[in-house]
């Protein structure tokens, strides 16, 4: 025990004069969590805040110009401009607008839309009750739509649905009406569409919670257990340098000629590294606490179950720690270890869900980063943050990762083992 | 019977995997207790494989190693105590003061802390590093390094001090210091086994050498007695290049 306080020290003192290392694992995830949650928060409000800006030009002096107007208004969705310097544009100037960002949508109602429709729905209606077989021509009526060329397809796909769901349902409300006052014409008994609704189905959409928690992630709630995970991986560079720079200079054959073997060797670096580790995720959560609501931002709720957090930030440390052994043994140099490693640890983070939200990414995407060990601990942490989850509910994400761990631990061994001897 | 020999290897072979020839192809090394051993070979004779077989660092194919009596293969945890190796790599922490490293390494052959206390302060001294005690390793000179380095591996006082190449890259006066140091710890009862490409610094201080080729002792003795033995050579090196050939040896 004894001579392994000094593996202890040694591993302490070159962690402490390793100056870029402890910059890359303290500093720059606490400056990315501050960043990415201030960046993230702006991008929530601006869509929470309804504030997707749109240029109407309402030309109809009718009804669906009315409702098309009010519709857009009261949608929560957008942010609507009728005018510009009081001046009502023209088709080409609303599409001057859009194309050049000040706006999102353009939206131009010509001019007689609700009579042209009108029209149609009388011609069609009356045809249909006169028996004829072959339907009438119908005036061509519509209204243009620009779209900003630098929004997302996403987007640009949503709003097109909403828009074409609010135009049939005006246009149907008028066939219906249009119909009702055909029949009246012709029917002794009066027909009335009034109340009719075109939502007789009515789909209840809302957000999954439990016990009344929100399970979408406020960008806190995301960022901070997500570069958490990113800083704690990033211990790799930091740990597998440390074991190619060991093994380079020679002091690690030093150390195996001494009564020092591989496995004190590897478990010393593998507790100094452990500490580092909970000291990142404890800074980075009390950034979260009180740094945050500093800035304007929530305040990370730890959840209920403390015991759940510390299981699943050790075992989330021992899974990079393991990984970062890993390729400390099996990579030859350290510029083999930086690269490979940085590489792996930003492809990890990317399918892993800590740059985006695993809930917006498509589904391949998703199942791609069910192979990620940052995917596993974010899982765990959203439960604990989110749902005030306890130790039962993190048991699979923790395990998880400490299976990993241990995998990388055993490739480590194995691997060196193989080198070191030649056997 | 008392064995004569601190280190022997018997007819100790190793083939490293993807090589077609042998490094150590049956090599009998015989390192008499309280000499001042000196091995010499070309590059890629194997002295270096045989070090570290010797040191437990490798595995062996076939063949015994004898430490002190000890077997290899059997009491490697026993054998450690009792080497002190001193590689030809500065095996030290750069961003570590002298004090620091040696404290580590001391440390870990289980020195009380007294004593190694003492031990540091003593070596220090010894090779004129007293005054640098506190400084980083990455601040010293080649000639400061190649010192700590030995120190390292001395604190223990081992029976057997392993050197490899140990006046590699310094200057004159720091190689005449580690010299005359080494003859002083071969003095006061240390076994030393010395590698050097330098010729005439084995012949100057070592008790015994041996030349060793293609994985095996080729010749052994007093550097007298085979200079002797090999008139009209005048000198281990026209000897070495006598018995090993001028071809240039370089390997990977």
């Amino acid at each position: 025990m004894k001579k392994f306080r000094y593996l202890l020290y040694k591993d302490y003192l070159l962690l402490r004069r390793d100056v870029a290392g402890l910059m890359l694992m303290f500093l720059m995830p606490s400056v990315l969590v501050i960043l990415m949650t201030l960046l993230q928060q702006s991008t929530f409000h601006a869509i929470t805040d309804a504030s997707v800006p749109l240029l109407l030009v309402n030309n109809d002096q009718g009804e669906l110009g009315r409702t098309i107007d009010k519709e857009l208004g009261s949608s929560g969705i957008f942010r609507v401009d009728r005018q510009i310097n009081g001046k009502t544009l023209s088709l080409e100037e609303l599409e001057k607008e859009v194309a050049s960002s000040r706006y999102t949508l353009g939206i131009y109602i010509p001019e007689n839309t609700t009579i042209g429709i009108q029209r149609n729905v009388a011609r069609y209606v009356l045809a249909a009750f006169s028996g004829e077989e072959v339907l009438p021509l119908l005036d061509s009526v519509g209204f243009t739509i620009f779209v900003d060329p630098t929004a997302k397809a996403s987007f640009y796909t949503a709003i097109m649905s909403t828009l074409k769901e609010r135009t049939q349902k005006i246009e149907f409300e008028y066939i219906l009406k249009e119909i009702s006052r055909q029949v009246k014409e012709i029917s002794p008994i009066p027909i009335s569409t009034e109340g009719i609704s075109g939502q007789q189905v009515y789909i209840d959409i809302r957000d999954a919670r439990l016990k009344g928690k929100n399970m979408i992630p406020t960008p806190v709630q995301h960022n901070v257990p997500a570069w958490s995970l990113f800083a704690v991986f990033f211990i790799v560079i930091s740990l597998s340098g440390s074991i190619i720079r060991e093994r380079q200079d020679g002091s690690f054959f030093r150390l195996l000629t001494m009564p020092c073997s591989y496995t004190d060797y590897l478990l010393s670096k593998a507790i100094v590294f452990t500490v580092v580790a909970l000291i990142q995720f404890a800074l980075i959560f009390l950034i979260g606490v009180f740094i945050c609501p500093l800035l304007g931002l929530d305040s990370l709720h730890l959840g209920s179950s403390p015991f759940a957090l510390v299981v699943l930030t050790f075992s989330s440390a021992v899974a990079a720690i393991g990984y970062g052994v890993a390729i400390g043994n099996i990579a030859d140099t350290y510029h083999q270890s930086s690269v490979f490693g940085a590489i792996s640890i930003v492809i990890m983070a990317a399918i892993g869900g800590v740059w985006i939200p695993t809930y917006i990414m498509s589904e391949p995407m998703k199942k791609i980063g069910m192979f990620s060990p940052m995917r596993w601990g974010l899982s765990g942490f959203m439960e604990v943050f989110l749902q005030d989850a306890g130790l039962k509910a993190v048991l699979p994400e923790s395990g998880m990762m400490l299976l990993f761990g241990i995998v990388c631990f055993a490739i480590a061994v194995t691997f060196n083992y193989r080198r070191r001897l030649d056997v | 019977m008392e064995n004569k020999f601190i280190i022997e290897t018997v007819d100790l072979k190793k083939t490293y995997k993807g090589k077609l020839h042998p490094t150590l192809n049956g090599l009998n090394l015989r390192i008499p207790y309280g000499s001042l051993f000196g091995l010499l070979a070309p590059n890629g004779a194997g002295k270096t494989t045989a070090i570290n077989v010797i040191c437990g660092l490798r595995k062996y194919d076939s063949g015994k190693v004898f430490i002190e009596g000890y077997d290899l293969s059997r009491d490697l945890k026993a054998i450690k105590p009792l080497l002190g190796l001193v590689p030809q790599d500065i095996a030290l922490y750069p961003t570590l003061t002298a004090y620091e490293n040696l404290k580590i390494f001391g440390g870990l052959y289980g020195i009380e802390k007294p004593l190694l206390e003492k031990r540091i302060d003593q070596l220090l001294e010894l090779f004129d590093l007293s005054a640098s005690r506190n400084s980083y390793i990455n601040r010293f000179s080649g000639g400061m390094k190649r010192r700590v380095n030995m120190v390292a591996g001395m604190l223990h006082a081992p029976g057997i001090l392993i050197l490899d190449e140990p006046t590699v890259g310094v200057d004159a006066q720091s190689r005449m210091m580690i010299l005359e140091k080494l003859i002083e710890i071969n003095r006061a009862g240390t076994t030393i086994l010395f590698i050097s490409h330098y010729l005439e610094e084995a012949e100057h201080i070592c008790t015994e050498v041996a030349f060793m080729d293609n994985g095996t002792i080729i010749c052994q003795g007093h550097p007298g007695d085979l200079i002797d033995a090999h008139k009209p050579c005048g000198s281990l090196e026209s000897i070495y290049l006598k018995l090993t050939g001028k071809r240039m040896r370089d390997t990977q």
